[in-house]
């Protein structure tokens, strides 16, 4: 079929994220489980730490575990979108032949792969730093000495599982979205969106642009949101874990949070840059300058990724303040809890720099777009 | 004046290379109508982006009044471009996300233009101004092309097949169209064409064969649009 093991490779964030999502998920799960297994040799005044600990850990895993399998979703559909297309014409091309839909779509199995190197990479690196793990939840000595066991049925629940699930999701995603007739993959579907966007007879040909490429591309605004959500949580968050949990759930708050704040911030602004390359060759035929050209294409985002960071504020605030006063509520000496306004300037000004980086570096791509990849890209 | 003089371009990679345009020299008047004549694959289009500084010749030398842009930098190249030059392609490349008004004005603005609509209705365009360039005919779309670098008042203008996807009627009325701005605005015309009688109406005509000019002549007098033969 026409998906080679290059476009899996485009991937790489999904098996990244993917990644995450079970690294967490199988240390808190596995820990559960064990802990399950010596309950009855608890004494009771250690209840209300196994108690919370079994909190934290089905909290936990819940709440980046899911977060993050929805990330992958959305993150599987617009890729597999993204593909079809950018490859419309040859889908188009087997679809004018006779192919039908669902053999066309039955070749989409293979982005299921990338959910399956993800899985396995953070169920292992879980294993991995299982015995560390054990040791740091029981730092207090207040409960039995225990060792991690192999679990299998979280091989299947973490692994197989979402690599079936995601190869299903696949072949079912691209199944409709090849239903666009024929004629609509060859020629590119008229998108209703970018249409007739009251042309203002006074404003500026770069103002106008900025406000199509931004319309056109909603998930992206989305996607960069998003990434500034997962930061601004996540890294706020590992200031309040340092305190309230233990060093070592800090620190992995705090990685998850950058590579997926970044993973994605760095998807989404690929996307944007690739898929305008064609029209700032043109521009540029004409005589716009890369900063002009940059400046409509990428400047127009900053108001979401600065939504994003509020509203992850917010969203880590409420959830300590929950976590604190509902599965803590029993624990003696559990510091209190407030707002952490270094950790935000802390968050805010890392992010702000990191993305205005990662914005002057892409705009230095687009600088560097030439004249000729318009008509690279027709032959 | 445009002078080239021993323009040299290859493509391909050291073991797979060829010349495409084997030592080109020309003189272009200004406000001059010349027409590059050649078989396909003759070098002409690869010719027009050499001369309009959309690429760089591997060697020789394109002066405009005496300024070599070979020799000048990507920036002050673009520079040049949006001083000087407008374009017609081939293929058409206009924005796909962007409506035919949205098109034209991306040429029009370079120039402070404001009055680029009646550009659009000359063109017989003035029904399809909301339209994306998906949605338009071959033929439309390369009006759209025509009707944007005309906008943009450019003080070259390059053609490569400006009436290839048009019918007769609609070609010689674009063409008719592009002569009459050029008398006002006095612009240099540079156009590629396979159509042999499209020739009759420049002032000078060049024959391209594999990369190198084997022919120029100059009219005595110019036909119209109309009065050429099809
Ligand atoms: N980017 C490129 N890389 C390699 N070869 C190229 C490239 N562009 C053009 N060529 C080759 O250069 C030759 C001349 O191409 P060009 O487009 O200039 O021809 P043309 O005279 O305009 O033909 P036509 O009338 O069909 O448009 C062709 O043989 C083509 O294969
Ligand atoms: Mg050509």
């Amino acid at each position: 079929m026409i998906i080679g093991a290059k476009d899996v490779c485009k991937l790489l964030g999904i098996v990244i994220i993917s990644a995450c999502a079970v690294f967490v998920s199988t240390l808190f799960l596995n820990y559960n489980l064990d802990l399950n297994g010596i309950e009855a040799q608890i004494a009771d005044e250690s209840r209300a730490l196994y108690d919370a600990l079994v909190m934290t850990g089905s909290v936990v895993s819940a709440v980046s575990g899911g977060c993050l399998l929805m990330t992958s979703v959305v993150m599987l559909c617009f890729y597999i979108k993204h593909y079809i297309d950018s490859h419309r014409k040859e889908l188009g091309i087997l679809k004018a032949m006779g192919y039908s839909n669902i053999r066309i779509a039955a070749g989409f199995w293979v982005f299921g792969l990338s959910v399956f190197a993800g899985t396995l990479a953070g169920f292992s690196g879980a294993y991995l730093i299982m015995p560390a793990f054990y040791s740091v939840q029981n730092e207090s000595g207040l409960l039995p000495d225990f060792s991690a066991e192999f679990h299998p049925r979280l091989l299947i629940l973490l692994v197989i599982a979402p690599t079936a699930a995601f190869a299903l999701l696949s072949v079912i995603y691209s199944f409709f979205r090849m239903k666009t007739p024929v004629l609509d993959l060859l020629k590119g579907k008229p998108d209703s969106k970018s249409r007739d966007v009251a042309a203002k007879d006074n404003m500026p040909f770069l103002k106008e642009l900025k406000k199509i490429t931004l319309r056109g591309r909603r998930s992206l605004v989305f996607f960069i949101a998003f990434a500034s959500f997962c930061y601004s949580a996540m890294v706020q968050m590992s200031f309040g874990m340092g305190d309230l949990a233990s060093e070592m759930m800090s620190a992995m708050t705090f990685m998850i949070g950058v590579v997926l704040a970044f993973t994605t911030l760095f998807i989404a602004v690929t996307t944007v840059v690739r898929s305008n390359a064609g029209s700032v060759s043109i521009m540029k035929i004409f005589g716009y300058s890369g900063r002009e050209c940059s400046s409509a294409i990428l400047s127009g985002y900053r108001p979401a990724a600065a939504a994003g960071f509020v509203i992850g504020t917010l969203y880590q605030y409420l959830l300590l303040k929950i976590a604190v006063e509902v599965i803590f509520k029993d624990i003696e000496n559990v510091p209190v809890f407030e707002f952490n306004v270094q950790a935000l300037i802390i968050a805010a000004v890392s992010f702000a720099v990191v993305y205005e980086a990662v914005m002057l570096c892409y705009s230095r791509r687009i600088g560097k777009i030439s004249v000729k990849e318009i008509m690279m890209e027709a032959e | 004046m445009i002078r080239a003089e021993n323009i040299r371009k290859s493509y391909g990679t050291r073991d797979n290379r060829c010349e495409i345009l084997k030592g080109i020299s020309i003189d272009i008047e200004d406000g001059g109508f010349t027409v590059i004549l050649g078989a396909s694959g003759s070098g002409k289009s690869t010719l027009l982006n050499v001369l309009s500084g959309l690429e760089r010749p591997d060697s020789g030398s394109i002066f405009y009044d005496g300024e070599n842009i070979a020799e000048l930098s990507d920036d002050s190249l673009t520079a040049f471009r949006r001083k000087n030059i407008g374009f017609i392609f081939q293929q058409y490349y206009l924005l796909p996300n962007l409506n035919v008004d949205r098109n034209v004005k991306m040429g029009a603005e370079l120039a402070g233009n404001k009055d680029y609509a009646d550009i659009i209705n000359a063109l017989g365009l003035s029904e399809k101004r909301r339209k994306l360039p998906r949605e338009l005919s071959g033929g439309e779309q390369q009006r759209v092309s025509a009707a944007r670098a005309l906008a943009k008042k450019p003080s070259v203008l390059f053609l490569d097949e400006p009436t290839g996807a048009l019918d007769e009627e609609t070609g010689r009325s674009v063409l008719d169209y592009i002569c009459r701005l050029r008398d006002e605005l006095k612009f240099t015309v540079i156009m590629v064409t396979h159509n042999a009688n499209i020739a009759d109406m420049a002032k000078t005509v060049i024959k391209m064969n594999s990369g190198k000019i084997v022919g120029q002549y100059r009219n005595q007098t110019q036909k119209t649009a109309y009065e050429i033969g099809w």
